[in-house]
């Protein structure tokens, strides 16, 4: 792939890498825990205010920890970029979950948005936080899907993994079963949850393939 | 480089395939859908004398008679007494007969007993005798009832074909009641008020709908049953309880509810056998109590399948004179619920219904003598043998003597080891004849000859019932597996030809770029997906909840084909910039964003599709923008109606208006357009005032509107073709004005001519097809009729743009498009989902033809549209890669330009279509097989019909086409020749 965009930083060691997955992958459950605990909410019974806090947790992780891995110096930057990119991948999301037949009214749009939110803090904040405009990785990344190098696997993987997995979770909406969580966005929160959670351990797994691969390639 | 595939080839085995197709699908139908020939009329005075060879003699017109004198004349000739006066038949709705009689030989539940002590106590005294009468599935109400007052044994086309509940005409015990007399009050389920409109002297109906409601339903029954009972002026009061049933769906056998239910039910039972039974009845009236139960239920109170637990439902006798009041019977027989007709006419003196398959109860008449027990399996054998006739033309009528079996008797049914299966039953009957009348001739002295002709009876009997019920319900394998192998096997057929066309096109292509690198031919995410996409929906029609919401998973995958070929068009997109810094080539830079926005129009107009529509059935309550528009008022429909036919108008004329040659017959066209789309705003004011277009006004305007319409497209498309100037015409090229964008490129086309008779007459066909859809649809879908429209047209402009994606997909996707499209516009997988009233319009006199016709003109409105689309589709797909070489000839011709778009949705459909086949015969004991499953093969069967007409005229245009553009060709290079050798002279 090109020189310029692939050249792995400092910062973006495998170890590093992994624990952004950690800490990324433990959110979810922790911002789960506590809303259930200390807020007496849950995603079938309350969705917003869980996904409104989930949203909370990992735009706020997700943000901070891929701002290290940027390319450039500024570190504001990068968090300025990672929160103009959930601002804006929440509209593509919204309109794409709209096309793809999210209900549409005044009772579903705070569903609809604190939705997109979440699945743009899963799939654009990371990419945003690292590339910032660099259309040309934004086009390797999700038009292309070619990655290269342990960032790319970071920001590519889990991204795409949310967004498979909240299209698997939409099947079950339309079926008869009379469950309270087949209600729009619960279980497509479930699948792209799942899906991230999924795409963070391929992820995971690729890097330390790939890190020990470069590490043998750096020693010979 | 030359095809592998000659074009004659590549035809017949298409053909080969579709035939193939067409005799899986007939021999499965046929074998699946048994019609069971009934008998019309019904059983009269004929019914009492034996059966002759020819049928004929029993169609003699009756004379009017009164009903009493009817009545009289039944009893008389029927040599059976003494008769019931009265019946009152309880049927109490899911009631398994395990719950009153126990399984497999022993008593029920000391729950169960405890909860019923009257009945039980009824039952161990000798009082009422109980049997188990298996229903058949499927083990619904309706069907059920029929059943239980005809005795017929329902095939599926009468379930499928009765989805509201119709009236019931078939001979049926109620209807002979009405014929002697007899007064009938209902009180109940309102499915027999719909059976048997008016006639029922009083009658109050309950509804089965509040599913949720167990008090209330049987409270509004029970409230008139103390006056009833005092009142003597009815002879059959039916008394029909829904309540266990609800309670069985709520929840389940072992429901709390249950058995302070049964215990009402009992309560129910006391009422009535305290009142029959009391010595106050002044008139002497014998009545006859009967407690029956339509079908059983399963442990979570489901019904409708085929398991024990649904079938296991209750015949009960209360008041019957019985021989041996102190026997108890310790076990209870399994007789058949169609053995309710034949005991209950016997019993009440009218004859058997002509279609009943049952046998009548011969525990029931124990209290007959014995030359009347014989008397009344003789007329129960007569009428099966007359159904048995019907069936078996050649019964009865040998000439083969059966009386030398009468020295065999006692050998059982032994003696009648013969091959044929008319013999057989004419030599069970002739036996059983021969035997009475020998017991006949003895006086009824010798018990061991009344024996022997019972058992001769009843071996008759037995094996007529059988047959006749195998027959009614079986599936016959051998019709069955070469349908199913047929339907595999031309499947394999299309997808081994998609395949070929798939691997030469690609075979192709690399021929002509060699050179150069060629990315487009590897696999891409969009071929994956397709292949996604057909497993998915062949995983989700095994669903029933999948079936009955089907619109949403057409919404949803041709979405997502739509938004992965965006991903496809974002890549080029950039691409493009890149390369534009290089070669800075403009035009081809701004058709990469047109690319990206018409795949958003497509996008968009689906999802308002789907919006427009609320299909399926768990979701209907939700609020669609039909039934908002519908709320909100004409006036909004109206305008909306309006200005989608000014659209599809304006796109009609203006789709020539590039070209400019040939400037009188585009005129022609243009204001044919015109006149009919003022015709059709003539007729919306019309509907505006009066509501219904019923008026002969109307229906004039309208057959007018046909008529344009019809002259339009036909005229059209034989004219184009030779007026379009052939090629190397810049003028032309102008005339395509959807695609100048990549005609740009190729202005030298070698095909231009043709390419550009292809596009006006697809896009004839197109704008006539929409404005006849406008008049024939309902109003509400006026709007969803232009969004399909530019759906097809923003697709064919990005495939036209875009030159990246293999035919194949192409065209899939434009298919999808087009089942998507059959969905929102508010089609479903259930038939009540079908436009009966606009199958109508503009017919004068009723022909059921010609409204079916239109029907299916209506229901498949969007695939059909989508198959026009194809003739244009041909046009705007640059061919020319596929024909560089000189020596082109009508099959090379016709193959590059039709192959794909006649190839992809046969295979297609011949994918689903077996499929389908298959799931249906797996599910065929499923509880939803006749509510799902079958409506949904219904409609696969209509699909296919579909595919067919739509392939067919594309083909045909497509020939035709290519013939007129081969004919003019050629003779224009003849006239070259002929100038170039004379000039030089």
């Amino acid at each position: 792939m090109g020189g310029a965009s692939a050249t792995p930083g400092p910062r973006s060691s495998v170890s590093a890498a992994i624990a952004v997955h950690a800490i990324c992958g433990l959110g979810l459950p922790l911002s789960n825990w506590i809303s259930r605990n200390f807020y007496a909410v849950n995603l079938v019974s309350d969705p917003v205010p869980t996904i409104r806090f989930a949203l909370a947790v990992e735009a706020s992780l997700a943000i901070l920890c891929y701002s290290f891995l940027r390319r450039d110096r500024n570190q504001c930057a990068a968090i300025g970029r990672g929160v103009v990119g959930l601002v804006a991948g929440a509209l593509v999301m919204a309109s794409g979950a709209i096309i793809l037949g999210a209900p549409v009214g005044m009772k579903y749009w705070a569903k609809t948005a604190y939705w997109s939110l979440l699945m743009s803090s899963f799939t654009v904040v990371p990419a945003a936080s690292v590339f910032g405009s660099s259309w040309e990785d934004w086009k390797r990344l999700f038009a292309d899907t070619k990655p290269s190098g342990i960032v790319d696997y970071m920001v590519c993987i889990p991204a795409h993994a949310a967004v498979i997995g909240a299209w698997i979770g939409a099947w079950p909406m339309p079926l008869d079963w009379e469950r309270p969580w087949q209600e729009w966005p619960i279980c497509v929160t479930y699948g792209a949850t799942a899906g991230y959670l999924i795409g963070l351990v391929v992820s995971a797994g690729f890097i330390l393939f790939c890190g020990r691969r470069e590490q043998h390639v750096k020693r010979e | 480089m030359p095809y592998l595939l000659s074009c004659a080839k590549l035809s017949a085995w298409i053909a080969g395939a579709v035939l193939l197709q067409m005799i899986g699908l007939s021999l499965f139908v046929i074998g699946f859908f048994p019609v069971k020939p009934a008998l019309s009329g019904v059983s009269g005075p004929e019914s009492y004398r034996a059966p002759k060879c020819d049928s004929a003699e029993d169609r003699e017109e009756l004379p009017r008679i009164p009903p009493d004198q009817l009545r009289s004349s039944y009893r008389e000739m029927s040599g059976i007494s003494p008769f019931y006066d009265r019946l009152i038949l309880v049927v109490i709705d899911g009631l398994p007969a395990e719950f009153v009689l126990g399984k497999n030989n022993e008593s029920p539940t000391i729950s169960m007993v405890e909860a019923m002590p009257y009945t039980q106590a009824l039952l161990s005294n000798g009082k009422a005798t109980g049997f188990h009468a298996k229903a058949a599935p499927p083990t619904v109400t309706m069907p059920r009832l029929k059943a239980m007052v005809s005795g017929a044994i329902g095939g599926f086309l009468d379930v499928a074909f009765n989805f509201d509940t119709q009236a019931f005409l078939d001979d049926n015990l109620l209807g002979q009641f009405y014929r002697i007399g007899w007064k009938m009050v209902m009180l109940g389920d309102e499915t027999w008020i719909k059976l048997f409109p008016g006639l029922f002297m009083r009658q109050d109906g309950v509804s089965s709908f509040f599913v949720k409601d167990t008090i209330q339903v049987d409270y509004n029954v029970s409230r008139h049953l103390e006056a009833e009972l005092q009142s003597d002026d009815w002879n059959l009061l039916i008394l029909h309880y829904l309540g266990l049933d609800h309670v069985g769906h709520i929840g389940g056998r072992n429901s709390i509810l249950m058995l302070p239910k049964l215990k009402e039910m009992d309560d129910v039972v006391m009422r009535i056998h305290q009142s029959i039974s009391s010595p106050h009845d002044i008139h002497h009236r014998r009545t006859l109590l009967v407690i029956a139960s339509d079908h059983g239920m399963t442990e979570s109170g489901n019904h409708g399948g085929s398991s024990y637990e649904e079938t296991d439902s209750l015949a009960l006798f209360i008041g019957l004179e019985s021989k041996l009041p102190e026997y108890a019977p310790a076990t209870c027989k399994t007789v058949s619920q169609v053995d309710l007709a034949p005991t209950l006419a016997l019993l009440l003196g009218v004859p058997i219904s002509k279609n009943n398959a049952g046998i009548l109860i011969a525990e029931i008449f124990d209290f007959l003598s014995d030359s009347e027990l014989l008397r009344a399996l003789e007329l129960n054998s007569w009428q099966l043998l007359r159904l048995l006739q019907a069936q078996l033309p050649g019964l009865l009528c040998s000439n083969r003597d059966y009386r030398h079996l009468e020295y065999e008797r006692g050998l059982g049914s032994n003696a009648c080891k013969v091959s044929s299966i008319e013999d057989k039953f004419g030599c069970l009957f002739s036996k059983a004849t021969a035997l009475h009348d020998f017991w006949r001739s003895q006086e009824g002295q010798e018990s061991d000859e009344f024996k022997g002709t019972l058992v001769a009876y009843y071996d008759f009997l037995t094996n007529a019932s059988e047959w006749l019920s195998w027959r009614a319900t079986d599936k016959p394998l051998e019709f069955l597996v070469p349908g199913i192998i047929a339907l595999l096997v031309s499947c394999c057929m299309f997808l081994s030809i998609l395949f070929r066309l798939c691997k030469e096109a690609s075979l192709r292509r690399k021929h002509q770029h060699l050179d150069s690198v060629n990315p487009e031919m590897e696999w891409h995410l969009d071929d994956t997906f397709i292949i996604v996409l057909i497993l998915i929906l062949v995983i989700s029609m095994g669903s029933s909840s999948m079936v009955e919401e089907e619109q949403y998973i057409w919404h949803f995958m041709t979405s997502t084909l739509y938004f992965i070929f965006l991903r496809k068009s974002i890549q080029l997109l950039l691409t493009a910039e890149a390369k534009k810094l290089c070669n800075g080539n403009k035009g081809s830079q701004y058709s990469k964003y047109y690319q990206f926005c018409s795949i958003f129009v497509v996008l968009v107009c689906g999802r308002i599709l789907r919006g427009w529509h609320q299909g399926g059935v768990n979701w209907v309550h939700l609020l669609d923008i039909s039934t908002w528009l519908e709320k909100v008022g004409h006036h909004f429909i109206q305008s909306i109606k309006i200005s989608s036919m000014l659209f599809v108008v304006s796109f009609g004329i203006f789709g020539h208006c590039r070209s400019k040659s040939k400037g009188n017959f585009v005129l022609l066209i243009r204001g044919s357009f015109l006149a009919s789309g003022l015709l059709l705003l003539y007729i919306m004011k019309y509907q505006d005032h009066t509501l219904t277009s019923s008026g002969p006004s109307s229906t004039l305007i309208t057959q007018i509107v046909f008529l344009t319409l019809g002259v339009t497209v036909i005229v059209g498309a034989l004219a184009f073709p030779w007026i379009v100037p052939l090629s190397n015409d810049a003028s032309s090229a102008e005339q395509l004005s959807m695609i100048h964008c990549s005609i740009h490129q190729h202005i030298s086309h070698p095909f231009l001519g043709l390419r550009c008779s292809s596009y006006s007459v697809g896009w004839l066909c197109m704008t006539c097809w929409c404005l006849l859809q406008l008049l024939l649809q309902r109003p509400t879908n006026a709007m969803p009729m232009s969004l399909l429209l530019l759906q097809i047209l923003a697709s064919m402009l990005y495939f036209s743009l875009h030159g990246h994606h293999k035919e194949w997909v192409e065209v899939s996707a434009l298919y999808f498009l087009g089942l998507a499209g059959h969905f929102g516009l508010g089609n479903s997988n259930s038939i009540a989902t079908i436009d009966v009233a606009g199958a109508f319009t503009g017919i004068s006199s009723h022909s059921t033809f010609l409204s079916g016709i239109l029907m299916f003109i209506i229901t498949y409105a969007s695939p059909l549209l989508c198959f026009l689309s194809m003739t244009m589709y041909a046009s705007v797909k640059d061919g020319d890669a596929l024909l560089s070489g000189q020596d082109v000839n009508l099959g090379v011709l016709l193959q590059a330009m039709i192959a794909f778009p006649c190839v992809v949705p046969v295979s297609l459909n011949s994918i689903l279509l077996t499929m389908c086949t298959i799931i249906l015969l797996l599910m065929r004991n499923h509880l939803f097989i006749w509510s799902v499953f079958s409506p949904k093969y219904l409609y696969a069967c209509a699909a296919t019909v579909c595919v067919y007409i739509g392939v067919s005229t594309v083909a045909a245009t497509g020939i035709y086409l290519c013939s007129v553009y081969f004919f003019r060709t050629r003779k224009k290079i003849s006239s070259n020749q002929h100038t170039a050798t004379k000039n030089p002279n």
